[in-house]
Parts: C-alpha cells; structure tokens; sequence
C-alpha cells in the first residue's frame, strides 16, 4: 500500500466520509487514492474554502472535518481556517503535499515551510519523515483533535512518502493525560454556591465541545440559575430557559451584562472570559467570585482569578456541582431587566429592518437548521435576534473574526447534515471574501440558502468609524458592489432583492420554501448600527443604547 | 521576574521551536538557554523574565503534546 493510499484508508477507518479540498503537484498521489475511494471529496475552488468547509461540517456535526491541500499556496490557503479553528477549538484535521523529501529546504518549485508556519495556528502539526512513521501519525493526529479541549491537527506529507509503500501500524492512544477533577476544588465550589444569592452562569463553547448540553440543562433547571452565554456557546441554552438573559459582552443584551456586574457567584462553563465578553477586565463581574469549570487548565486565571477552577470534561465537572436553589428575588429582578430591556421590532419607515428580519427568519425556518455568519454587523444582528436550541446550529466565527466564514461554512454544514435546512446569513462585504464557492454550491447542488444584508458598507467598521474616529468614513464605502443577484445567477442560482418592509415576508417564504439554493439581497439602511455596544475600555455595565445616541 | 525552569522536550528540532514560540507569544523573555540531549529526550534549561505570572507560560507549555515535562526551579524566588 501506498502513503497515499494508507492516507485515504486511515481518514475511511477512522469514520471520515466526506472531505474538501483543492489538487496541486504535491498532492496528487492522494487524488490518485480518493479516485474511487469511499471517502467522498468536494472540491471547494479555493483552499481557504476546504478549510472553512470542514470547520462547518466539524461544528455542525462535533465531528472531524478534514481538508485537503498542495504545497507551497494551497497550504498558506488553509493557514486562516486552521487559525479559525485554532481560536474555536474545533476538532480540524488538514492534510496538506509536501515537495519530496530531497527537494525540502532548496527552495524548490512550491515549497513552503508549513510546519513552521502551522506552529501559531494548530494544536499540533507534523511533517511526516519516513514512510514508515505515516500511519501512526495520522491516527495520532485524528485523536489529537477530538481529543481534549478539540483543535486543528496538520500532516505535512511529502510528494515521495505519498508514493513509497508504506506499512500499516495499528496506534494505541498512549495513557491521556485526562484531568481528573480535584475534590478539594469541587468543595469549594459547593461551598460558594450554598452561600451563593446572585449567582449567575455564564456559558460558553465548551459546552458544545463536551458534547454537556443535557448536563448543563439538568444543572440549570434544578438550580434556576440566571444564565448568559458567549457567542459561541449560543444554543446551549435552551432559548425558553426560563432565566435565560441572553449573549452577554460588546453587543450582549443589558440583561445579561447587568446581571453579571451584579452577581456575586459567577460560574464560568467552558468559555475564557474573552475580551469581548469581558470589555473593561478589572471591572468585569468585579463583585463575583468566579468558579471556573475548563478541561484546559490554562484558561483557568488565565484572564480572570478562579475562586475554585474544575479542570475536567464538562460532562464529569457539571453534575459534580450542587444544585441549590437560586433565591427569588434575584430571579425576578433579572427577569424584570429582561422585560425592560427586551429587544423591539417596531422600526419607523419603510426600509428593511434586519433585526426584524431576522427575527422573523429564526421564528419561521426549521428549528432544526443551521445559520451560518459571516463576521460584522450582520453577525452581531443573528446572535441578538435568532434562537438557537444547539450550538451546532449555530456557525459563527467567534476568536478569530473571520470575514469569508460563512458561505463555505454553510457548505460544509449543508454535506454534513443534508436533510436540514442550512442558510449563510452575510453581509456585503463579507461574501464577497469567499464567493468563488457559489461554484461549489452549484456543482454539488446544494440547497444552501443565501441572506445578504446589504448597507454598501463594511457596516461594524463603520459604526466604530462613526462613534469612535469622527466620522472620519475611511475605506469603508462599498456603493460600487456587484449586483448579489445578477452574480448568483451566472452561477445558476436563483433569488431576489427586496428594498422594503412589506418584501421581507415573501422573501423568508422563497427562502424557507425553495428546495435548492437560493439568494435574497436585502438593501438595508447604510446608518442602521448594532446596539447596544459597550465602548472600548468601557465596564459591561456603560454600555451605549441607541436611545443614548 | 525571572525564572528558571527545566523542560524535557521530545527530540525534535520542531519541539524547541514550537516551544519556543509560545514562550515569546506568551510575553516571556527568555534570558538563557541550554539544551542538551540526553535519552532520546531534549533537556532544555532556561531563564525567563516577564512582569506576568509564570502559570501564563507553564499551563500554556504543559499543553504541548512534545513537552514532556516542566520543573520550576527558584521556588522561593517564585513565591514572592
């Protein structure tokens, strides 16, 4: 057998039916192995859009994704999915060619030192040496990124070891190092919570990652503690959570900020206390002591001092917790924020409203679908006005911030989960960063639905422009976009743009109703901005509210 | 405040850069460095300085699935 062909074998033993990538010189033995082979691949026509394709799928599924790619530029292609992944840990496996062996280190035609580059964007990375150390590698690299806190793995293979014959080494998982949860910290975690009275949790990507919504669920319904969630962790929640206040940080709801610069337990569940959930760190739930659960130690303080830090999988930590009631006055008085501060979709004038818009698209398209962002405004409109009851239903480019996300995104949930409804949710600017893959939608005919919410702007660059740099519009306008519509249509696929309210109806409908693909472009107010929004150096708790403005 | 540590590394050149790496892009200094091999193992001993506490850097190199093992050395000092 050859590398390549051990290759192909390996990911198909392994359980990996589809993969995405793009062919190149040094990777064609492996083509040559998938001609035929049960591991289906899709052709994405850009190697950054294997990348994000196989994120999609890995997030809409907690699967493997794998993507594939040359040497040289097919690999530096894949560098930012593998950084996206890196900053959402999200279980990644690229297998990229390598020039031959003889060749590395000469500069030769394509030739780009990956690994080195892979160091600041994988949990790990190889370059394989001999042919006899491939198949251990690449079944320890498949553990490596579902294993533990997930994360892109990188198998650099060089074009003569994808053509030597290989032998075929079962691995055995060395003894894990699996963190074993500390008693004592558990005690004292108890301890906080018997005398906790505003106890707050705060919910983050682990969730998902553990595979612990049942476990976080059964936690929250019997202690009805106020919870709050991060971007990422948006559906862990079940939206009708009867204390549930919403996303908290930059864009957060009012609820869910204030509720937590007033708790004096907060309970981090699986996030890192990020920049933008915490805004001003030394006033961010500075009353809270913070009890930390993390299968990664090293997020534990690593921002935030732990009260009590329980380093283990989620699904062992959580029902470790004891579950005391949280008192009522401090419930109603969240709930009455919640009230207070609820969103409304009552919009003077005649123009598409996108948070109405969307609202309406996440009360009307299957519970069950996905809704894949891109990064801005736009992605800031889905968290506040969608509902989610799974984070896999929910893509969204939460450490990293990367434009060009979602529609490649949308095609790998789409292959991973063929029966559910899937829509990329964008903006102008972002979709146009990966919109060669209207080509991979239409080769495959996939029926991914396309929403564009479109202000001929870089809209969140411009909101910070407007309130923050003076007005000072600096490269920001976007009024000489291409026709959306026009532009799907070469590619076959159909749609329509709408450019006032009483159109948003009709066009969920052709959104929810088409079986195949489909595009709406809706024209929206180019002054319209995300509210609210806490300043930059700002306490959770000062956010500016458009009534403010 | 500088520290000093031990690190067994396993023994690749990619290892010591990996780790590396993440001593610089953790905020560390480092202010010396040796590394010897010794039974198929790198030994790695360094000096670090930064104004950051030193669990930043050692619970970000624990994670390495090269690194082996990490001893802090200079208790006393690292306690201050």
């Amino acid at each position: 057998m050859t590398g390549a062909e051990l290759t192909i074998d390996l990911l198909a033993k392994h359980g990996v039916k589809e993969v995405f990538g793009y062919p190149g010189g040094a990777i064609m033995p492996i083509y040559d192995a998938l001609y035929g082979a049960p591991v289906k691949h899709y052709l994405t026509r850009h190697e950054q859009g294997a990348g994000f394709a196989a994120v999609g799928y890995a997030r809409s599924t907690g699967k493997l994704g794998v993507c594939l790619a040359t040497s040289g530029p097919g690999a530096t292609n894949l560098i930012t999915a593998l950084a996206d992944a890196m900053m959402d840990s999200v279980p990644l496996l690229a297998i990229t060619g390598q020039v031959p062996t003889a060749a590395i280190g000469s500069d030769a035609f394509q030739e780009v030192d990956v690994l080195g580059m892979s160091l600041s964007c994988t949990k790990h990375s190889y370059m394989v040496e001999r042919p006899g150390d491939l198949a251990e590698i690449l079944q320890e690299a498949m553990h490596l990124a579902q294993s533990g806190r997930p994360g892109p793995v990188l198998v650099d293979i060089p074009k003569d070891i994808q053509m030597a014959q290989v032998p075929f080494k079962p691995w055995l998982a060395a003894d894990e190092y699996l963190p074993q949860l500390d008693l004592n910290q558990v005690a004292i975690a108890n301890q906080l919570l018997s005398e906790a009275k505003q106890p707050v949790a705060y919910v983050g990507g682990g969730v998902q990652a553990a595979d612990a919504q049942n476990e976080l669920m059964q936690f929250l319904n019997k202690t009805q503690m106020p919870a709050v969630s991060t971007l990422k962790a948006l559906g862990s929640v079940l939206p009708d959570y009867e204390h549930y206040l919403g996303m908290l940080g930059m864009h957060g709801t009012q609820a869910a900020n204030i509720a937590v610069q007033e708790c004096d337990v907060l309970v981090c569940i699986g996030a890192r206390f990020d920049d933008r959930v915490t805004g001003n760190l030394a006033k961010f739930a500075a009353k809270a002591k913070v009890i930390h659960l993390d299968i990664d130690a090293a997020e534990v303080g690593k921002r935030k001092p732990a009260k009590a830090s329980l380093v283990a999988d989620l699904k062992t930590s959580l029902p470790a917790l004891e579950c005391f009631v949280t008192p009522k006055a401090w419930c109603d008085t969240n709930k009455q924020l919640s009230v207070k501060h609820a969103w409304r979709y009552d919009y003077p004038g005649e123009k598409v409203f996108a948070p109405y818009l969307l609202n309406q698209l996440s009360l009307r398209m299957p519970k069950t679908g996905v809704v894949c962002c891109d990064v801005g405004q736009h992605q800031m409109w889905v968290a506040q006005h969608m509902k989610f009851s799974h984070p896999s239903n929910h893509l969204s480019s939460g450490g990293a911030g990367t434009m060009g996300f979602g529609l490649p995104a949308a095609i790998g949930a789409q292959v991973a989960r063929p029966d559910d409804f899937v829509i990329t949710v964008s903006g102008d600017g972002s979709i146009m960063m990966n919109i060669q893959e209207l080509a991979t939608i239409r080769r495959n005919n996939l029926p991914v639905k396309i929403l564009i919410l479109d202000n001929q702007r870089l809209g969140m660059v411009r909101q910070w422009q407007e309130l923050f740099f003076e007005g000072r519009y600096s490269e920001t306008n976007l009024s000489d976009n291409p026709d959306f519509v026009q532009l799907a249509a070469v590619f076959g696929i159909p749609g329509q743009t709408i450019t006032h309210a009483n159109q948003v109806d009709d066009a969920i409908t052709a959104l929810v109703n088409n079986k195949g693909p489909y595009i709406v472009h809706a024209c929206i107010d180019d002054k319209e901005n995300v509210w609210p929004l806490v300043p930059p150096g700002a306490a959770n708790d000062e956010m500016i509210t458009e009534k403010a403005q | 405040m500088k520290h000093s540590l031990t690190i067994a590394l396993k023994s690749q050149s990619i290892a010591v850069e990996r780790f590396l790496r993440v001593v610089r892009h953790r905020g560390f200094d480092l202010t010396h460095f040796q590394l010897n091999m010794d039974d198929g193992h790198y030994n790695v001993a360094m000096t670090v300085d930064s104004d950051k506490p030193i669990h930043l850097l050692t619970s970000q190199l624990n994670k390495l699935v090269d690194v082996k093992e990490i001893t802090l050395q200079n208790l006393q000092q690292q306690a201050v």
